[in-house]
């Protein structure tokens, strides 16, 4: 079985193990309302109790296997008890429901009820008392609210933008479909009219932001924003060998590993701008070697030379 | 698909009801599905069984079947299988759904199987695309949660060294995920992504919660201030090019347009700091104190 059709099979039954106790406990509920609360088509939820209903225990005659059907509209669900309740949550799965919901308020877009249910999942689970997680996702760079709420009007925002690679700074006119965090940043996915493509910007490289009347309509649905760097043809290559405390350089920036022998890692690392990977060996000193790449290698000799011009004596 | 479904809830059923450790064997002569086949083929499907079993959070464990430890067979506690109650309404559930539709943590729909588990949610209208990516492994994540809600004691290779540490908290800052726990009796940080070979101990409760731990104080939001190294007060000076975007980054910090920015902060991780200090280029220049400089200018100069 490949990975992926027993993650569809584990999916299925986690469904199944989910939805019984909910029907044992809630006797009457109709098909509506199991397929609205478990994410089912009314084929789906059938297919699943004829499943169950031919399961059950050793012996398997009519008084071994569990009831399942569905009556007029109603769903009804018996000789199951030892199914009447769910089962428990893996670790995994308490710690991406309580991050989310601690996430969520910390971005200030939660709700009462999350807070509430947040506080009760986290009873639950540690029944000391203890609040064992802690979500900050920063403080939201002030611009985000004003973002967000462009995104939902549908309005055109106009921004004063510092490139990342190039340090060029450019005003540009975006349709803002999205806003997000990840590794620590927070983004604006849209399309942009300057490049006519759809792009994602770092809001704390927006200097400046205005919300037009111009009105879009974003599509539906939203792609999934990419936020790794796409390489292209004109990109400057450089290859460089990180120590042990430098790997972390593989979560943040696009590069491919060429080896590795558990200690010294070896990657090449394309940008669009050899001050880029310059920057990023700065920042490393002893943790990083340049191996290949002269373009990089002068970046790196002038940006050296500059910041260290400001600490000589007089 | 269908037959490991009817064959994994019929193993579910017999050892949910058993009562007693049951046997591989038992389990194949009585559960309706491993009837008729092969040794090989019984053997590999009851090891396929067992881990879509313990995938969905099932506790599935080896006992004894008597009292001389002659013979080992399979149960499910029905106590630890169940899942607590919390007493969620429904709105309180439709509001973890959201959460978890728009929070990502390590790439997979972990949130949603567990909200199906506590009772579903009335699911309405179309949600953003993802929100917030929290990254990280979910499983070894996943893990170490397990790890601080049961106190059990973890080993894992960290910046060269093998530690064991009482773990009591998990938190994530700035786009990673850290533990903090107690090593040898030092409150101590670790960065997740950087901590390799996690084993998780047999034990639960296997230590007392130490109080002096607080996540808020270990996990304070600038990675600066995170350290170990007694406290500097760090004097840096930002070119005007830049300073809006250093402000950014400091709360209760403004700049004034195209005006140099002056700020003091406080550091107990000097290596971050000069690291942060570096991201700003020759637009930034590190004023205060002279031991933190000449880190710095031996970072630059590749030495160190």
């Amino acid at each position: 079985m490949s990975g992926r059709s027993s993650e569809r099979t584990a999916g299925r039954l986690n469904r199944i193990l989910a939805m019984l106790p909910w029907v044992i406990a809630n006797p009457g509920t109709t098909v509506a309302e199991v397929c609205q609360r478990f994410g089912y088509t009314r084929e789906e939820l059938i297919g699943d109790l004829e499943l169950v209903f031919v399961c059950g225990l050793p012996g398997y005659g009519p008084g071994d296997l569990m009831v399942a059907y569905v009556d007029e509209d109603q769903v009804v669900v018996d000789m199951a008890d030892y199914f009447a309740a769910a089962p428990r949550l893996t670790p995994a799965e308490a710690l991406a429901l309580l991050s989310a919901g601690l996430a969520m308020l910390g971005t200030g877009q939660g709700s009462e009820a999350l807070e509430s249910a947040v506080h009760k999942l986290n009873r639950v689970l540690i029944p000391e008392g203890e609040e064992p997680l802690t979500v900050d996702l920063d403080a939201e760079p002030e611009l985000v609210g004003d973002l967000r709420r462009a995104a939902a009007d549908g309005r055109v925002v106009t921004i004063d933008y510092v490139s990342l690679g190039r340090n060029r700074r450019t005003v540009r006119q975006v349709e803002p479909w999205l806003v997000f965090t990840s590794l620590g940043n927070w983004y604006l996915f849209g399309h942009d009219h300057l490049s006519g493509e759809e792009r994602i910007f770092r809001i704390d490289r927006i200097r400046s932001l205005s919300i037009t009347d111009r009105r879009f309509e974003p599509p539906s649905p939203i792609p999934e924003p990419e936020v790794r760097y796409v390489p292209s043809e004109e990109d400057v290559h450089a290859v460089i060998e990180l120590g042990p405390r430098a790997r972390w350089v593989l979560d943040y920036y696009p590069v491919d590993v060429l080896a590795d022998d558990g200690e010294v890692l070896r990657v090449r690392f394309s940008s669009a701008d050899p001050s880029v990977a310059a920057g990023l060996l700065l920042r490393l000193g002893a943790d990083a070697v340049l191996v290949e790449g002269d373009e990089v290698a002068e970046a790196l000799a002038r940006l050296r030379e500059q910041v260290l011009a400001l600490y000589e004596p007089g | 698909m269908r037959r490991v479904i009817e064959r994994v809830l019929n193993l579910l059923a017999f050892l949910l009801t058993a009562g007693r450790p049951v046997t591989a064997e038992e389990i194949r002569r009585t559960v309706a599905g491993y009837d008729r086949s092969s040794d090989e083929a019984f053997r590999r499907m009851f090891e396929r069984d067992k881990e879509l079993l313990r995938r969905l959070g099932v506790p599935l464990r080896v006992e004894a079947t008597d009292a001389w430890s002659v013979e080992y067979g399979y149960v499910v506690p029905v106590d630890e299988y169940r899942l607590p109650d919390p007493g969620l309404t429904d709105e309180e559930r439709a509001a973890l759904w959201l959460a978890a539709q728009v929070v990502r943590v390590g790439g997979g729909p972990v949130g949603s199987s567990a909200v199906l588990k506590l009772g579903g949610a009335r699911l309405t209208g179309a949600v953003d695309p993802v929100a917030a990516d929290l990254g990280a492994d979910a499983e070894v994540l996943g893990d170490l949660f397990q790890a601080v809600t049961e106190r059990r004691a973890v080993e894992f290779d960290y910046r060269g060294r093998r530690r064991r540490v009482h773990p009591h908290g998990l938190g994530h800052r700035r786009g990673h995920w850290y533990l903090v726990g107690t090593e040898g009796g030092e409150v101590r940080t670790f960065r997740i992504d950087r901590a390799s070979d996690v084993v998780v101990g047999e034990e639960p409760d296997a230590f007392e919660r130490d109080p002096r731990v607080s996540l808020k104080d270990a996990l304070r939001s600038q990675p600066w201030e995170s350290g170990a190294e007694p406290p500097v007060r760090a004097r840096v000076r930002f070119d005007p090019e830049v300073a809006w975007w250093a402000a950014r980054r400091l709360p209760g910090v403004s700049a004034g347009d195209d005006q140099p920015l002056e700020v003091t902060l406080e550091v107990t991780n000097p290596e971050a700091f000069i690291g942060w200090v570096l991201t700003f280029g020759p637009r930034a220049r590190l004023l205060e104190p002279p031991e933190l400089v000449d880190r710095l200018v031996e970072r630059v100069r590749g030495v160190a």
